[in-house]
């Protein structure tokens, strides 16, 4: 989406009718009406116009020309509830996925984007108040630190970037993929299509109410006071795996047999030292141990669980340069993971909101009751999506994706050389 | 009904028989067997198994382990079962397998425990769990497990000892030498006047482990699956009372083998059909409670039900164990309706294999359970974006998982040479100590 100006103009401005017709040229749709309702857009921001009545005068003909009527400001005539189904299925017209619609109203609030982000109010608490023109910074709001991230789905082009990265931070093994990249088809019987298929990256949600933490026999799995990460504490895992049954987001990856970071499966030094000293050089090269004392950072050893961690070791480094920031963050090339206090008007995520006030916001199955940290924004799964290959895969990047291979794999191994 | 001999009683402490031998030396080379396969996981870790990740792994988490916990759980209510209809409820023709079936419960929660150690992937550290215990017990179903099946094994463990000292009292004069050390420690402090207030805490300790029923089978080990509505084949609030319906069928179901084991082994006819017919009137009931719990959760499941579960119950019926299972479950009600109706058609081999039937289709139905639910985790969209689950067991699980069976036979058969295996009472005149009226 292209940088807006500061001050966009208004329509009282000169070159408003200029900026408009050459925006919304770019788009298919109807140029008049993108028109018209950017204009009434500036009259909801000066409060002459209600949002209700902004929504119902458009609604035939915003239907007539995308098919559908999905404007944030649905929620102004709707008692508002959660949103369970956030895609509206078209039938017999694969041509008008929401995305396209998303594409054309991008093309009205482009016209008119710092008006609009006034209206959109739909997503709740994690919203900022109406900033109108003004740059959003509000110091004075008192919050809770809750690291969390923002993620783009409409900027993800499923590169893996982020898998590989994360891999060669916490030196998992084959297979683990604390953060996981979906890549679905609305239509399972598309091939790989970039207008059509959709990506997103699945790090640990670090929940506010994790279920993960619940069960836990042992309270190895616990969520930091100060930060909200949740981690597990390698030294009092006892491998019970209640924690990757109760998450509904299947981020757990347990250390089934000795670390096998792929970079380290001919190297020989796991055949020659025991299992501890072989998790103590693991070349994973950061402490262990966070601030809290806990040992908590890097890939598991065995038989205990692990899961993406925020990297906490970068978190408690105490170097500025690492602090609030993650390998998968910094690996993506399209900037689509904005880490940072989810909470803070000032920090990454929530200026990457207020950047994109355009797209749907969601969290991942919000009925568990999770109330994960992880806000997506962009195209989402639908109920019905499938799973697709992607433009790269996991194998080439010399990646395994599924776990289970690589476990069956080295279980024959072991089964070999101890028969 | 033929009263038992102190003589008969004593008889398996005596000289080991040849059939004493057998399941010894063949349980004793079973049980080497089964600590090779467990060193060797304990040495390479849970790789060894074919359990993996649910979610991009395309594993699951819990397999034939947890499965097999549950059904032992499940048949550690032999005991108290047959104990309450002794002590409490006077069912007295029970009374002849009223210790066989104790000792059977305390096997049974110990071989449920051992099952846990090998699905942990630190054994090392279980007593973590007992450490945080006081933090966790406010929140993890797993914390409540440990409590209850401790609570559990504590009073049948004190209940058997209760019961037992005034028999080893008894026959102090009569058991071999070598044992005596052993029975005067269990006798410690014992006189004949404590008889009276013995059976009283005996009763009351009856009356708790029978309240503590339908917490364990019926409460926690059912909570540890059905409140995560993470998995929606386990999410549910019938998930308790169709597992304790399970849990007494296979409870009773290997009471029977039992029970019909010492008959067979020291022709033990004190064990006669009236015994066995009792068992067969509440197996019956209690497989038809089975059936009749599977038919609600199936029913519900396919007709107009959300497209989660429906998906799921159509591929549990498609299931061939599952389709054992229920086959096996059918026949064998079938079978003890008709032994119900003419009881002549009773006979002690047909039914302890009737018996063997029902006990593996509850245990295939509570493997079912733990890894169906985890083939089709969470919901969609994530579910249909995963790889569905896969799981095939490896020699070791299945070794680890006979060997917990091996391993109860084998303790049952040294249970035999250090405890009486029925109560010595009132049919000794000489050495009744035990004059109480509520046994009378």
């Amino acid at each position: 989406m292209e940088q807006l100006p500061e001050t966009p103009p208004g329509p009282d401005d000169p070159g408003w009718d200029e900026r408009v017709a050459g925006t919304l040229e770019e788009v298919d749709f109807d140029t008049d009406l993108g028109k018209r309702m950017a204009e009434d857009a500036f009259r909801i921001a000066d409060g002459e116009l209600s949002k209700a009545e902004f929504h119902e005068r458009y609604t035939d003909a915003v239907e007539a020309e995308f098919g559908v009527d999905e404007r944030p400001t649905k929620s102004a005539l709707e008692t508002r509830g959660p949103e369970r189904d956030p895609l509206p299925k078209v039938p017999d017209d694969r041509e008008q996925t929401r995305r396209n619609v998303l594409k054309a109203l991008g093309g009205v609030t482009a016209a008119g984007a710092a008006s609009l982000a006034g209206c959109v109010d739909d997503t709740g608490d994690s919203d900022p108040p109406a900033q109108g023109d003004d740059d959003g910074i509000i110091d004075d709001i008192p919050h809770e630190t809750q690291l969390g991230m923002v993620i783009d789905t409409d900027r993800c082009i499923a590169c893996l970037q982020c898998s590989e990265a994360c891999k060669q931070e916490n030196k998992t093994s084959q297979g683990a993929h604390w953060t996981y990249v979906f890549r679905w088809s609305q239509d399972p019987e598309a091939d790989y299509d970039d207008e059509h298929d959709d990506s997103m990256t699945r790090p640990c949600q670090h929940c506010t109410d994790p279920s993960c933490t619940y069960v836990c026999p042992t309270e190895a799995r616990f969520k930091r006071d100060d930060d909200g990460v949740v981690l597990t504490d390698y030294d009092l895992c006892i491998g019970c795996r209640y924690c990757q049954v109760a998450c509904p987001y299947g981020v757990n990856y347990f250390q089934w047999g000795e670390p096998d970071p792929p970079e380290m499966a001919d190297d020989g030094i796991r055949d020659s030292l025991h299992k501890e000293e072989a998790f103590e050089n693991d070349h994973f090269e950061h402490d262990r141990t966070s601030r809290n004392d806990r040992t908590v950072a890097g890939h598991p050893p065995e038989g205990v669980m692990g899961k993406c961690t925020f990297c906490v070791h970068r978190q408690d480094s105490g170097d500025p340069d690492l602090e609030g920031t993650t390998a998968c963050e910094q690996a993506c090339p399209v900037d689509a993971i904005h880490f940072g206090d989810i909470n803070n008007p000032n920090d990454d995520p929530q200026q990457h909101l207020e950047e994109r006030p355009d797209l749907d916001r969601t969290q991942l199955l919000e009925e568990t009751g999770n109330d994960p940290n992880i806000i997506y924004v962009g195209p989402q799964p639908s109920r019905n999506a499938q799973p697709v290959q992607g433009p790269q895969s996991y194998e080439n990047l010399g990646m395994t994706e599924h776990r289970r291979e690589a476990i069956d794999d080295r279980f024959t191994q072991e089964g070999e050389t101890d028969d | 009904m033929t009263e038992a001999t102190a003589d008969e009683i004593l008889e398996p402490m005596g000289r080991p028989s040849g059939k004493w031998l057998a399941v010894v030396g063949v349980s004793g080379l079973g049980l080497l067997w089964f600590l090779y396969a467990w060193i060797v996981q304990l040495r390479s870790g849970l790789i060894v198994t074919g359990l993996g990740d649910w979610g991009s792994g395309g594993g699951i988490s819990w397999g034939l382990y947890i499965g097999t916990f549950v059904w032992w759980i499940g048949i550690a209510h032999g005991g108290i079962a047959i104990s309450a209809a002794v002590r409490v409820f006077k069912a007295e023709q029970f009374e002849p397998i009223a210790r066989i079936a104790e000792v059977l419960t305390v096997v049974a929660l110990m071989m449920a425990a051992t099952n846990i150690v090998f699905d942990l992937g630190r054994p090392d550290r279980l007593f973590n769990t007992l450490i945080n215990w006081p933090q966790t017990v406010t929140h993890s179903p797993l914390a409540w497990d440990i409590a209850v099946v401790t609570l559990y094994l504590v009073l049948s463990v004190t209940y058997l000892v209760l019961t037992l000292r005034p028999d080893l009292h008894a026959v102090r004069d009569r058991v071999p030498r070598y044992l005596r050390p052993f029975h005067r420690v269990l006798t410690l402090g014992y006189t004949p006047d404590e008889d009276e207030k013995a059976e009283q805490m005996a009763w009351w300790l009856a009356v708790t482990v029978l309240a503590l029923v339908p917490l364990l089978s019926g409460g926690v080990v059912p909570w540890l699956f059905g409140l995560i509505g993470t998995q929606p084949g386990w999410y549910g609030a019938m998930t308790g009372p169709s597992m304790l319906a399970e849990s007494l069928t296979t409870a009773i179901a290997m009471v029977i083998i039992v029970a019909a084991a010492f008959r067979y082994a020291y022709d033990w006819d004190f064990i006669d059909e009236d015994v066995f017919i009792g068992l067969v009137k509440v197996l019956a009931f209690l497989a038809l409670a089975t059936l009749w719990m599977l038919l609600h959760d199936t029913l519900s499941g396919v007709y107009l039900a959300p497209t989660a579960v429906e998906a799921l119950t159509f591929a549990l019926i498609e299931m061939p164990l599952f389709q054992i299972a229920l086959g096996g479950l059918v026949v064998s009600t079938l079978y003890l309706i008709a032994v119900i109706l003419r009881p002549q058609l009773l006979h002690v081999g047909v039914l302890t294999v009737v018996s063997v039937v029902v006990s593996f289709s509850i245990f295939s139905k509570k493997l079912i359970f733990v890894v169906e639910g985890l083939l089709h985790p969470t919901s969609p969209p994530l579910t249909n974006l995963y790889l569905e689950g896969s799981y095939s067991p490896t020699w070791i699980e299945w070794t680890l998982v006979l060997g917990s069976i091996v391993l109860a036979v084998f303790m049952f058969a040294i249970a035999t040479k250090l405890i009486p295996m029925v109560e010595i009472d009132s049919e000794q005149p000489t050495n009744t100590t035990t004059p109480t009226e509520g046994n009378q």
